[in-house]
């Protein structure tokens, strides 16, 4: 019994979510159960998750391979479960169970009445489940249908909230995502004409026979993936959708947007640029200059965008294009240290910026207040919540002992070991702009005179998902130990390094 | 072990003590303060005389993938008892000057928590706990300097942090670069790049001195600091004259004697121009000084100049270039913080800010005028007092470097110096005698024990400058 459950885990962990996703719009009436069973069925993702990737590092990097209905690849769809894909399912499981956590009995004010705040969790759950997916899936057009409905639960999820702002953000998000899920379509039509194959690693097998034939169209699709993946995780300058979406989503929405969605592109991205095109491709097309540019771009612009912004949500939104910057030129680098720096980083970001969101609609929703002035003397009245924004901040910035050194720490390696002293500058002056961006937050939360308000910290499952947030922020700092080895195996494994 | 570990945490366990106590009376929370700081300077001496004599502490710790250590060597304990020792003044000074300032708890946690920052920098034992410590002191810091919450000192804090964080960036960058090239970031194995020779050393040198210079306000990164003055007259003190301040200090001397060590130092073309770049605001620094008339801000530009006396000597590269360092490290300190601390009690009791308006303060405060007096004459240099020694030696050192217009420059600066203090202290004793005096009640007594005893030191360490050497001989020795 057990071996069976053992074989089936790859796919038990894709599907649960879904499948309980789909059983929670009957039973809006007991909203009770639909709570528990959210927080169950996450924590039960976290377990299995953390024991994945335990089996994937005790094996060091032996991947699980799972053929859907018994069918083999390539004619089967494969669940690919390697140190990659162990590493994100890990952050997300890690970071979704916090996140619905703080969603329990928080949705009336934001999203409407338990039909609503049920749908609102049908899509949440529906997002885990298909983030998780991307994490083992090695088809592209699995990649595709994921992609899909990723988007399709985002819109949903943005437009969760009541009022005409999130329709305008939903709507504006759903043209962008399209045309980048278009691209994305293209692109995988690109790959499979030239190779004829879906399943990644026969399609890179072909590809590397075929791309002389066809440099062109290896180009095109390259642009393809680019765009239109640059386009759904908001690769700078293709952000323009982002800031409104993710600041005007209802809270929970905003950090698993923010904390996961963005990050769950990105995975596909780097999947099918390093999985079928391989490192040796991205050589010859120069791409890995392309991403690090892009980054370093990212970073700036976005950082300086953020530093502009007076509405805290928006502020945070912006910072997640810069964040997005530090994670494309790490894969840029192409070395060891870069790539698995940067995947640290990813989840260092995906850990912090959740938490960072969590923080501020609590904030927000005890104090009636959005400008980042606003915020006097909450540090005094808010501890729990202003603690854990401080904690994410310091994290952000990139102080030692917090989870982003770590990641920066190997970013630099990266970047300085290939030479480029640019990169590391452009990271450098973005952990500084960084702080000119959050700091005066704290400032003002601290050292700023209270009014008279009654403000209080929120109810206990949200202060409990912040805690376990801050927590993270630290013991990845002070530990990085195993998700930094199973970075490390993942980085190897993309670069093809034995 | 234990002594190190006490002196580090005395800091951040008195601070945690006095956050705790938020209903505590005053004279509560000046004996935990007071407490602590003791602690903290007590066994700060005691791993500084271990350390002098041969010993060796080390403590090496495996968090977040890195290593981190904590390994004195003569240079960080001399630095950790400088900082420690003025710490204790500086808490006295501050029971009196908090008496009527608000939000004292505030104040003194981060004073703590300074402290504990203060001695991670000096005990580090490798680059990446020095970069945490640097860092840390920054945030703790900060607090400080904005303690007054006006849009002045708000404006002064985000010049702070910016500046400060910017430095830390470049710093970052060169430890990993650093690193790379060499493979190790500890101090305690002799110089860590002895044996690298590769294009980009200039480079990293650069971006060293420039993160570091940024604390150690060396020209044209040196604005924050006179802005910075709008702390509470303590801080300015202690922190903006010598702890903050010698931490980037600290860490060029760590950079040029143990990152690239003397000998490579002595074949980069960078590294034949940093003594003119101390040279130059060593003067300008000074002349600037001359110009102001808010007492802090002339002090603050003084503190520039002064500064860079320490990196000019640590820049020749020499024996007595080095030893003439340290011992500006010691007397400068005293002599300076005496300084700010008139400052503080001419303010506060003869509510007087501009120097042009001193006339006459002397009747009315003439012991602080003398600690003053006295501590001008150190500035410029005159024999009795400690400074002399010390410019004697960084004079020798430029002789020795072969640059004698280094030797000019000081002596250049020595007059300017006179022009800068002498005339106020002069002006202070003319105009009509005050009737009464402002240095009574209890509260000056505790602004002004500290400030005479640190004028009297000085004055010790001028006549008997052989009680602090056998400190400077063991950086020395420990170096060439």
């Amino acid at each position: 019994m057990t071996a069976v459950i053992k074989t089936h885990l790859p796919v038990f962990v894709v599907a649960a979510p879904l499948f309980v996703s789909f059983l929670l719009s009957p039973m809006a009436r007991r909203f009770g159960w639909v709570q528990s069973l959210v927080v169950g069925v996450q924590g039960l993702g976290l377990l299995l998750a953390v024991y994945l990737a335990g089996m994937i590092l005790k094996s060091s990097g032996v991947p699980i391979i799972y053929s859907m209905g018994g069918w083999p690849a390539p004619w089967g769809i494969e669940l690919w479960t390697g140190s990659l894909g162990a590493f994100f399912l890990l952050v997300v499981a890690g970071v979704t169970l916090p996140i619905s956590l703080y969603a329990v009995n928080n949705l009336s004010d934001e999203v409407g009445d338990a039909t609503r705040s049920t749908r609102f969790f049908v899509l949440y759950l529906l997002l885990a489940g298909v983030l998780a997916g991307m994490a083992l899936t090695n088809d592209l057009f699995n990649i595709f249908v994921l992609v899909e409905v990723a988007t399709i639960s985002c819109c949903g999820l943005v437009s969760a909230r009541r009022g005409p702002n999130a329709a305008k953000a939903a709507f504006n998000y759903l043209i962008l995502a399209t045309l980048g899920s278009g691209l994305i379509l293209g692109g995988i039509g690109l790959v499979y004409m030239i190779t004829g194959n879906l399943n990644m690693g026969f399609a890179g097998i072909a590809l590397n026979g075929v791309w002389q034939d066809y440099p062109h169209v290896v180009w095109m699709a390259m642009s393809f993936f680019l765009v239109g993946f640059g386009v759904k995780a908001a690769l700078f300058p293709l952000h323009v959708w982002l800031p409104d979406a993710h600041s005007t989503a209802p809270t929970p929405a905003s950090a698993i947007l923010s904390g996961l969605a963005v990050k769950g592109y990105i995975i596909c991205l780097v999947k099918i640029l390093f999985g079928v095109f391989e490192v040796h491709l991205l050589d010859v097309f120069r791409l890995d200059q392309i991403l690090v540019l892009l980054g370093m771009l990212a970073i700036l612009a976005g950082s300086i965008l953020a530093l502009a912004q007076g509405e805290l949500k928006r502020r945070l939104a912006f910072s997640t294009v810069a964040q997005v910057g530090y994670i494309v030129l790490g894969f840029g680098l192409m070395n060891i240290k870069g790539v698995a720096g940067t995947l640290f980083y990813l989840a260092s970001h995906a850990v912090i910026k959740s938490t960072l969101f969590l923080a501020a609609g609590a904030l927000i929703s005890a104090t009636g207040k959005t400008h980042v002035k606003d915020f006097a003397g909450v540090g005094r009245k808010m501890p729990i919540t202003m603690g854990v924004f401080s904690i994410a901040s310091l994290g952000l910035v990139g102080i030692p002992l917090f989870s982003g050194f770590v990641g920066k720490w190997y970013l630099l390696l990266g970047s300085l070991e290939v030479g480029n002293l640019t990169a590391a500058g452009v990271i450098g002056i973005g952990s500084v702009l960084c702080a000119i961006y959050l700091f005066p937050i704290i400032r003002t939360a601290y050292f700023e005179p209270a009014p008279e308000d009654d403000w209080q910290d929120p109810g206990v499952p949200q202060r409990l998902a912040l805690v376990m947030l801050g927590i993270a922020v630290i013991g990845l700092g002070v530990l990085p130990g195993p998700l930094l080895q199973l970075a490390q195996k993942a980085a190897a494994d993309l670069l093809i390094i034995p | 072990m234990l002594e190190l570990g006490m002196a580090l945490f005395s800091g951040v366990t008195g601070a945690l003590v006095v956050a705790s106590l938020p209903k505590a009376t005053e004279r509560l929370r000046r004996a935990v303060v007071l407490l602590f700081s003791v602690t903290g300077m007590v066994f700060s001496w005691r791993v500084a005389i271990k350390i002098f004599n041969g010993g060796n502490i080390g403590i090496i710790a495996q968090l977040g993938g890195l290593t981190w250590s904590l390994d004195p060597d003569p240079l960080g304990a001399m630095f950790g008892l400088i900082a420690s020792t003025l710490w204790v003044f500086a808490a006295i000074y501050s029971f009196g000057y908090m008496e009527r300032k608000t939000r004292p708890q505030t104040y003194y946690a981060f004073f703590l928590i300074s402290l504990s920052a203060t001695l991670g920098v000096a005990f580090s034992g490798n680059l990446l706990a020095l970069y945490f410590f640097y860092e840390l002191l920054t945030l703790a810091t900060y607090p400080l300097v904005i303690h007054e919450r006006s849009a002045d000192a708000v404006k002064a804090g985000r010049k702070y942090i910016i500046y400060s964080l910017s430095g830390a960036a470049a710093i970052l960058i060169a430890i990993v670069l650093t690193y790379i090239w060499s493979g190790k970031i500890d101090f305690a194995s002799g110089p860590i790049l002895v044996n690298t020779m590769r294009p980009g050393l200039n480079l990293l040198l650069a971006l060293f001195v420039g993160g570091f210079g940024v604390k150690a306000a060396l020209m044209p990164l040196h604005r924050w600091l006179p802005a910075a003055m709008v702390a509470p007259t303590p801080i300015s003190a202690l922190l903006h004259a010598v702890a903050v301040v010698y931490s980037g200090v600290y860490g060029i001397l760590r950079v040029v004697y143990s990152v690239f060590g003397r000998e490579l130092m002595g074949t980069l073309s960078l590294a034949r121009k940093l003594p003119w770049v101390a040279a130059f605001t060593i003067l300008v620094g000074v002349i600037i000084a001359t110009q102001q008339d808010v007492l802090k801000r002339r002090l603050a530009y003084h503190t520039i100049s002064q500064l860079s006396y320490i990196l000019l000597g640590a820049f020749t590269l020499q024996p007595w270039g080095l030893g003439g360092a340290i011992l500006h490290m010691i007397s400068y300190s005293t002599l300076k913080v005496t300084l700010f601390f008139c400052a503080g009690i001419i303010a506060e009791r003869a509510d007087e800010t501009a120097v042009s308006r001193m006339q006459g303060v002397g009747w009315s405060l003439p012991k602080t005028m003398i600690a003053f007096g006295v501590a001008s004459l150190g500035m410029v240099g005159m024999l009795p007092l400690n400074t002399f020694w010390s410019k004697y030696y960084l004079m020798r050192g430029g002789v020795q470097s072969g640059q004698w217009s280094l030797a000019l420059v000081l002596i250049g600066s020595g007059i300017i110096n006179a022009i800068c203090f002498l005339p106020t202290v002069v002006a202070s004793f003319q105009g009509e005698k005050a009737k009464s005096s402002g240095e009574t009640g209890g509260n000056t007594m505790l602004m002004l024990g500290p400030t005479l005893c640190l004028a009297g030191i000085a004055l010790l360490i001028g006549l008997y400058p052989g009680i602090v050497w056998p400190g400077v001989e063991a950086v020395v020795n420990r170096f060439f």
